[in-house]
């Protein structure tokens, strides 16, 4: 261990004992031979001895020592690898990953073949798809350690990242010629080559994969993998016959696995709609029991074969009571003809079934009765068919009848309580999601449904108290789900809060569940080493590409979404001092009423310190536990994040830039999205971003050009053109130029507007934006605006309840100026569309049913 | 209709409220608070019939100590009606008087029907039981109030020698 300041024989030996120590997590130990090194005069400045003081305190969570001592060591002694390693290690224990591989690179200039160092290099720069140095590293391994199965894998992997296949290749036939010898055909074996194949495929040669997998066939051990590769490879190559052949062997493995099937069709060289659904007729022979080969076929039959195949299976999910039935149907909706047919057999079953039990009134003396439980299902399945087809009240007739046949099905409740969600009234819908929870209190996913339809109905806190049923006791129900980055809830949540406009709370969730994406991709770091010693290479592979687009995940989506909304409203509202604008309001008081004033508020300043002081509390309680919880917690080196407090992030200082935070990511993996680009634009908007508000704007014209939102993005961006017309540079105006033509056909903002009413004149979504367009490019045509969107009349093919929602919230918002009048017209006409919708019921009526739609005391409910 | 389809499932406090669904259906008396936390104490005195899965009915019984003999009366039995004459009732039944066997220990077992209820009679004569005796006033919110007193006397009762190993078993209710 050379060093610049060498320490004698007996300090060394007390030096190799700190390492020992720290190895073996004795820290306390390594402490007290830190201090019989350092007391001695002569080497109380000993670098290597500081550092590893600093490093072991880390470890006893005293980070701002640790540092201090790490540094200090460090500057004592440059030139000495250790030092440097243990400051990279300490760096990484804080996740500054990129500070840590500087370390290590400096301390491999002092020991250029330290195999440790070298490891814990290789592992960041994987960590940070650093792919050339990571390259470089497992070259210097590979060299050090050739014997090892791990340098060569490694190395060979590299390529295999870099997209150098052939490299990848080479190395890995000249591991495998040196292990073949040993003929030992283990799973790791079998995955290994199995993972040489995946290269091979990757680098587009097909047929040598099919080659290669063909000829080490008895040495792969995972034979169903083994004929899915043989089975696709044949298949891309179009040697049809052997594809099928594959195929069908997998279907007699797993009948049930729905792509076999489609693969096979694909190797039959199947087209024609009748020749599938005989396909799938003849395999129904085959296997019986399978349910594919019966429900892929009423995807394909039309008119009276759709009509017998659809019977029999209706008839047969009713007879079992198959819950999801309708779920399972829902797809072939799209066609309008099935629907029809659908609801016909089933109006058939309800008259038969109610007359003389059975499905047809032509089986009378057939066959013995249908069981008692299928007009129950069969008034399931209908209750579901008009709620899809949004005719509530029959709907509610049906599941009304199914309740009445048998009040103990959990499910009906279910499916009531979602009819009057789709109808616009939440409230009501949350209501028998509880009565359905009350059911079976040990039913988890009903649980979570009725926490859902609570916070949709904005109740927080009774979501919350109806989640603890299922969280650890003795944490607050907030916090475990939180730590078991429950994020559905924690996004319904921020929706909720943004919805009660809560903005601090709903930042808060959204944040959350942003670091849960980071702790994921954090998370990675054990798998390196891992994968890499069990050799599941291409578990591993697949690993490191979906880290890589892990914020693409819809649930990240909804996150930011929500976030950015937010941020955006806080830009054009941001909160208002509550003191100031008390104190404003205080001039115009009567000394009296001032005084009353004031006793008021020195008693919401008691109460606020009380609840502040039982929050300390809570919070102290929250962190014995997170220390009690940390000390069986061999990482707890981890570092502590701020914590989101809900004031702090509602009055934020750069919304906009915090709003781009959350949007990087989703124009990297959410580009297929529109509205990524449309809140882009509307950050750049607000950020006056000429150059980034077109570069939104082009991406968003290219997903869809007729898109309402983007609509009244280009006007306004056609408007700020207009104003910036003699400020800009002339290079950006050049760009703009030749933009214009593809986003605005040359057109000014008032003729685009005038050309895209005409367009989409029998779409009140499109009208909408149209129309605000109008009252916002010239605030005159005013009434004309509010005509086209308040006047529902037969001209619109989409008045639904969301449209109108979004008509009615325009309205409310102000952008059609004042118009409070219209607005209760507005609201009056849509009662009527839709009855059952909260929305539309005028404010004074709205407080009535809200305490109607208190869920009842459970004991006075039941006995209803 | 085979066997399989009915099966019998505790009470339990996550499913109680179903009992309470049941009962408030079937019954015209309505049963209060300390009903429902008796259930949950009596172990396989208890129980609730799936039908294909679905929760159709519900037998509850309980230990009657009260008239110097130790007897099973029957609190309520009784199935939704689009699922009688299906053989629901004649399982829960079996169940009552297989407990009343295997506990071996009891002198009889008794319930009350309301006297213009034949269809009910009938059901449990065919399993031995008889009109013992009339409650005038027996219902009090219901016409006609009274009630027959219908009991089925369990003959093999064992020998006091036997009876103490069957208190060891008991405890497994």
């Amino acid at each position: 261990m050379p060093s610049s300041n060498p320490l004698p024989p007996k300090e060394n030996a007390l030096f190799k004992r700190i390492l020992r120590c720290y190895e073996q997590k004795q820290y306390k130990n390594g402490l007290k031979f830190a201090k019989q090194i350092l007391s001695n005069s002569k080497f109380m400045e000993h670098g290597e001895t500081l550092a590893m003081k600093g490093l072991t305190l880390n470890c006893l969570g005293r980070k701002e020592e640790a540092y201090e001592y790490v540094r200090r060591g460090l500057r004592n002694d440059l030139r000495s690898h250790v030092c440097w390693h243990v400051y990279g290690l300490l760096q990484r224990s804080d996740k500054k990953y990129d500070e840590a591989i500087k370390c290590y690179r400096n301390a491999l200039k002092w020991e250029k073949d330290n195999i440790q160092i070298l490891r814990d290099l290789s592992l960041l720069q994987i960590q940070m798809r650093d792919l050339e140095g990571y390259r470089d590293t497992r070259y210097q391994l590979l060299m050090l350690r050739p014997t090892q199965r791990a340098s060569w894998i490694g190395y060979a992997m590299s390529f295999h990242l870099l997209g150098d296949y052939k490299s990848a290749l080479n190395i890995l036939e000249t591991f495998l010629d040196q292990q073949q010898k040993g003929n030992n055909y283990d799973y790791e074996h079998s995955e290994l080559l199995l993972y040489q194949n995946m290269v091979i495929y990757e680098s587009g040669d097909l047929k040598q994969a099919l080659m290669h997998l063909e000829s080490c066939e008895d040495q792969i051990l995972d034979k169903l993998t083994l004929k899915e590769i043989l089975g696709e490879l044949n298949l891309q190559l179009k040697q049809f016959e052997k594809a099928a052949k594959y195929f069908e062997e997998l279907i007699r493995r797993n009948p049930e696995n729905t792509t076999y099937y489609s693969k096979l069709i694909q190797a039959r060289e199947l087209t024609k709609p009748e020749d599938i659904v005989q396909f799938y007729l003849s395999l129904a022979d085959m296997y019986p029991k399978a349910n594919p080969p019966k429900r892929l076929p009423l995807n394909y039959a039309v008119e009276e074969q759709f009509r017998n195949l659809i019977d029999n299976y209706l008839r047969q999910g009713l007879r079992k009571g198959v819950p999801p039935l309708f779920v399972d149907i829902r797809s072939v909706y799209t066609d309008k003809r099935k629907v029809e047919i659908i609801e016909q057999l089933l109006l058939q079953y309800t008259d038969a079934l109610k007359k003389i039990g059975k499905f047809s009134e032509n089986e009378v003396n057939n066959g013995p009765k249908e069981p008692a439980s299928c007009l129950l299902w069969v008034y399931y399945f209908l209750a579901q068919h008009y709620d899809y087809l949004q005719q509530t009240e029959k709907a509610l007739m049906y599941i009304d009848a199914a309740i009445e046949h048998t009040p103990t099905l959990i499910e009906l409740f279910v499916t009531k309580g979602r009819i009057y969600k789709h109808a616009g009234d939440p409230y009501e819908a949350c209501k028998w999601l509880d009565e359905a929870q009350s059911l079976d209190t040990a039913d988890r996913y009903i649980n979570s449904k009725c926490a859902k339809y609570m916070l949709r109905a904005n109740r927080v806190k009774q979501a919350e108290e109806i989640c603890a049923k299922f969280t650890r006791e003795g944490v607050s129900a907030m916090e475990n789900l939180n730590e078991m980055q429950c994020m559905w809830f924690q996004t319904e949540c921020a929706l909720a809060y943004q919805r009660l406009e809560k903005y601090g709370e709903a930042l808060k969730k959204c944040h959350e569940v942003d670091r849960h994406f980071s702790e994921i991709i954090e998370d990675q770091f054990d798998f390196h080493t891992y994968c890499m010693r069990k050799m599941t290479l291409r578990s591993y592979v697949g690993l490191l590409r979906l880290e890589d687009v892990l914020r693409g995940h819809p649930f990240y989506f909804k996150a930011a979404r929500c976030a950015i909304e937010v941020y955006l409203h806080l830009f054009d509202e941001p909160l208002k001092d509550e003191n100031t604008e008390q104190e404003l309001n205080m001039e115009n008081l009567a000394p009296s009423e001032l005084k009353k004033l004031r006793n008021k508020q020195r008693k919401a300043r008691r109460k606020a310190e009380q609840e502040n002081a039982q929050a300390a509390q809570a919070q102290v309680k929250r962190e014995q536990y997170h220390k009690s919880k940390q000390q069986g917690d061999i990482e707890a080196d981890a570092p502590q994040l701020d914590e989101l407090v809900p004031e702090k992030l509602a009055k934020v200082d750069d919304p906009l830039e915090q709003a781009i935070k959350f949007l990087q990511p989703l124009q990297n993996l959410a580009q297929n999205r529109i509205e990524t680009h449309l809140m882009a634009f509307e950050i750049y908007y607000r950020k006056e971003k000429i150059l980034l508000m077109l570069q939104s704007l082009k991406r968003a014209h290219r997903l869809d050009a007729a898109n309402p939102k983007l609509h009244t993005c280009l006007v306004r961006f056609c408007r700020v053109l207009n104003q910036n017309k003699d400020g800009l540079d002339p290079i950006v105006k050049e760009v703009i130029e030749q933009e214009k033509v593809l986003l605005f056909n040359n057109k000014d903002a008032i003729q685009l507007n005038r050309d895209y009413l005409d367009t989409y004149c029998n779409s009140l979504e499109a009208v909408l934006e149209g129309a605000k367009m109008l009252y916002y490019l010239n605030p005159k045509l005013q009434s004309t605006a509010l005509g086209l969107v308040t006047n529902l009349d037969n001209k619109y093919q989409d008045v639904n309840i969301k449209v109108c929602k979004n008509v009615l919230r325009s309205l409310k918002k102000g952008d059609f100026g004042q118009c409070d009048s219209q607005i209760e017209e507005f609201m009056t006409r849509c009662q009527t569309l839709f009855l059952h919708a909260v929305d539309f019921r005028s404010s004074s009526s709205t407080s009535v049913c809200e305490s109607n739609h208190v869920p009842p005391d459970q004991d006075n409910y039941s006995s209803n | 209709m085979t066997r399989e389809q009915i099966e019998l499932g505790n009470v339990t406090p996550h499913n109680v409220k179903l009992l309470r669904h049941l009962n408030n259906v079937i019954f015209p008396v309505s049963y209060n608070e300390s009903f429902y936390k008796e259930v949950l104490k009596v172990g396989e005195l208890a129980k609730l019939v799936y039908y294909k899965d679905v929760v159709v009915g519900a037998v509850c019984c309980r230990i009657d100590t009260s008239n110097g003999a130790r007897q099973l009366y029957i609190m309520t039995l009784g199935c939704l009606y689009p699922y009688r004459r299906l053989g629901i009732g004649t399982r829960m039944i079996q169940h009552v008087l297989k407990l009343a066997e295997t506990d071996g220990d009891f002198d009889s077992i008794y319930l009350h029907v309301q006297v213009n209820n034949n269809e009910a009679i009938t059901f449990y004569k065919k399993f031995g039981f008889e009109i013992t005796a009339v409650r005038r006033h027996y219902y009090k919110r219901i016409d006609p109030s009274d009630a027959y007193v219908l009991q089925k006397l369990i003959s093999h009762k064992r020998t006091a020698n036997e009876g103490h190993k069957t208190k060891e078993n008991k405890k497994k209710f």
